[in-house]
């Protein structure tokens, strides 16, 4: 049973065109997602607010009858929490199969007047009659609304069955938050929508102009390709970070620019450490890296053991980077990168004398100069 | 009454735990961990530390249907001397019952349990009652103490199975 708040307070807009719109709309993907997730589920629907609570759908296992009331909402007077809990109560009662289990969802978008102490109350009592409870908090948040509808979800909860999402004004949708929720999460409802609608939902910054949802398949294309790319560019700036620390350590130059970029680089494992970076010498820079990469990939391995890797580890890392140095054309393709990143200021004096100082290293070898040159520019 | 004939089986009855459809036995406000299992079924029922208890407040809403049509005769309700039931009514034949309709039917019986009774003493029904039985409904109303939680240790139905067949006991015939 979902009980939709339809009070004077939908009207704000602080929700994707307003609350009302944007409960309805996430009403709607409950009511579609329980359907599929089993064709017995039956939902029904009632409004709060209004002239008095008023029953929309009793339950039923059409979705299109569901979906034909959610339209046309009116928006007027205030929430009666109490008499919308015993009229859902009373709706479930006369569920055609009563061998389903009971549940409501609560919208809850304004204030909650009711006391802390009613709350619990008729917490107790739906939990008495084996009834579950969701509660969807939006909109409204003062008068310690979370934390009475809080204690309301607690005085219902048996073994973990009754949920509580506090969702704050933002951009987003409500449904999108929803299904991102445990109160998705635990019934199984995610495996019935298709995996186009999770591409298109779980990750809306990926924007290539294209409908997930028309062609799945090209959708699964442009994520992997995506992440392939995100994974070949995060080992590159690891292999820069590196690089960068070596190449300190025999040049002896002015570090601040290096340690700038090591620190954004590593700054994705640990913040805390990095605080000390500017503090330490050439040699702990380098280790840095390994030993976080330590940390990730052999944490189970014993402590004496894991010495023993250490320098094992810093032995192949600093042989690959000799070979690296002296692979021209790496380092010449990485100088190029190194300046088109975002961070990084080609004009800047530390980074160009270091860049002549690279120029000057093929020179002295007497190899590719002219090829190296037309790279770097 | 010695603890041993008051724990012996009224004569002519039976235990009536094999007819009990265990599929369709519902327990409301019971806690999650302490269920209806840990009274009824065999071998659960007779440990002392295995309980059913009560959630949100007192009172407990049982319902046991059975395999095939069965006569009521008594019923032993064992709990602990506090938070023992005290007023139970049993209901015969009320599918689907909830707290809130629990005062619509006029109750099969009410029995209040004694001390006597709490320890395993049987509590004889009124017989014509439950002459024709599928399922019996026992609701706990209160307990010894008034306290917020009920205990009960055990629940054993006495009676005898009337003459009928029992059609899930039906198997099919292979033509050969």
């Amino acid at each position: 049973m979902i009980c939709i708040d339809n009070s004077e307070w939908m009207r704000n807009g602080d929700y994707p065109s307003n609350r009302l719109e944007a409960q309805s709309d996430a009403c709607k993907f409950i009511c579609c997602a329980k359907t599929q997730s089993n064709p017995k589920n039956a939902v029904g629907i009632l409004t709060m607010a209004g002239k008095g609570v008023r029953v929309l759908v009793t339950p039923t296992s059409r979705l299109r009858k569901m979906l034909a009331f959610m339209d046309g909402l009116n928006i007027g007077g205030e929430v009666n929490l109490a008499a919308g809990f015993q009229v859902a109560q009373l709706a479930l009662k006369h569920r055609q199969n009563q061998k389903q289990q009971q549940r409501i969802i609560l919208f809850a978008g304004s204030p909650v007047k009711q006391d802390k102490e009613v709350l619990e109350m008729i917490g107790r009592k739906l939990k008495k009659h084996n009834v579950d409870l969701d509660v969807v908090s939006f909109g409204e948040e003062d008068e310690g609304k979370a934390e009475k509808l809080e204690a309301l979800v607690a005085a219902v909860n048996n073994s973990d069955n009754s949920r509580i999402i506090h969702i704050p004004p933002g951009a987003r949708d409500l449904s999108d938050v929803l299904f991102s929720s445990p109160l998705f999460a635990g019934n199984g409802f995610a495996e019935a929508i298709t995996a186009a609608t999770v591409a298109a939902k779980a990750w809306p910054d990926y924007d290539f102009g294209v409908d997930f949802n028309l062609d799945p398949d090209l959708a699964l294309a442009l994520r992997a390709s995506m992440e392939e790319e995100k994974a070949r560019q995060e080992a590159t700036a690891k292999k820069a970070a590196e690089e960068a620390a070596k190449h300190e350590k025999g040049e002896a130059q002015s570090t601040s620019q290096y340690v700038i970029m090591t620190e954004n680089f590593s700054a994705r494992r640990s913040k805390t450490e990095n605080k000390a970076a500017d503090q330490m010498d050439d040699n702990d820079l380098l280790q840095q890296p390994i030993a976080m990469s330590m940390d990730v990939s052999s944490s189970s391995i014993a402590t004496r053991d894991m010495e023993a890797d250490f320098e094992a580890l810093e032995l192949s890392v600093q042989d690959r980077c000799d070979r690296m140095l002296a692979d021209q054309s790496f380092v010449s393709s990485f100088l190029a990168k190194l300046t088109r990143l975002p961070g990084v200021d080609p004009n800047n004096t530390t980074v160009k004398d270091y860049l002549a100082s690279m120029r000057g290293q093929p020179e002295q070898k007497g190899e590719n100069k002219e090829q190296q040159e037309d790279k770097k520019l | 009454m010695s603890a041993e004939s008051a724990s012996a089986i009224p004569k002519g009855q039976v235990d009536l735990l094999d007819f009990v459809d265990w599929s369709g036995v519902e327990c409301l406000n019971q806690s999650g961990s302490h269920t209806i299992f840990n009274a009824l079924k065999q071998g659960y029922r007779e440990d002392e530390g295995l309980n059913l208890v009560s959630d949100a407040d007192e009172q407990l809403l049982i319902y046991i249907p059975f395999n095939q049509v069965i006569k009521l005769h008594s019923i032993v309700i064992k709990g602990p001397e506090e938070e023992g039931p005290k007023t139970v009514k049993l209901f015969s034949n009320k599918e689907h019952m909830g707290f809130s309709n629990v005062n619509d039917y006029p109750p099969s019986d009410t029995v209040v349990l004694s001390e006597d009774n709490l320890k395993g003493k049987p509590v004889i029904l009124k017989y014509v009652k439950f002459q024709n039985v599928r399922s019996v409904t026992i609701f706990i109303e209160d307990n010894q103490l008034d306290g917020e939680t009920t205990k009960v240790e055990k629940i054993v139905l006495y009676g005898t199975t009337v003459e009928t067949t029992d059609m899930k006991g039906l198997k099919k015939i292979e033509d050969h």
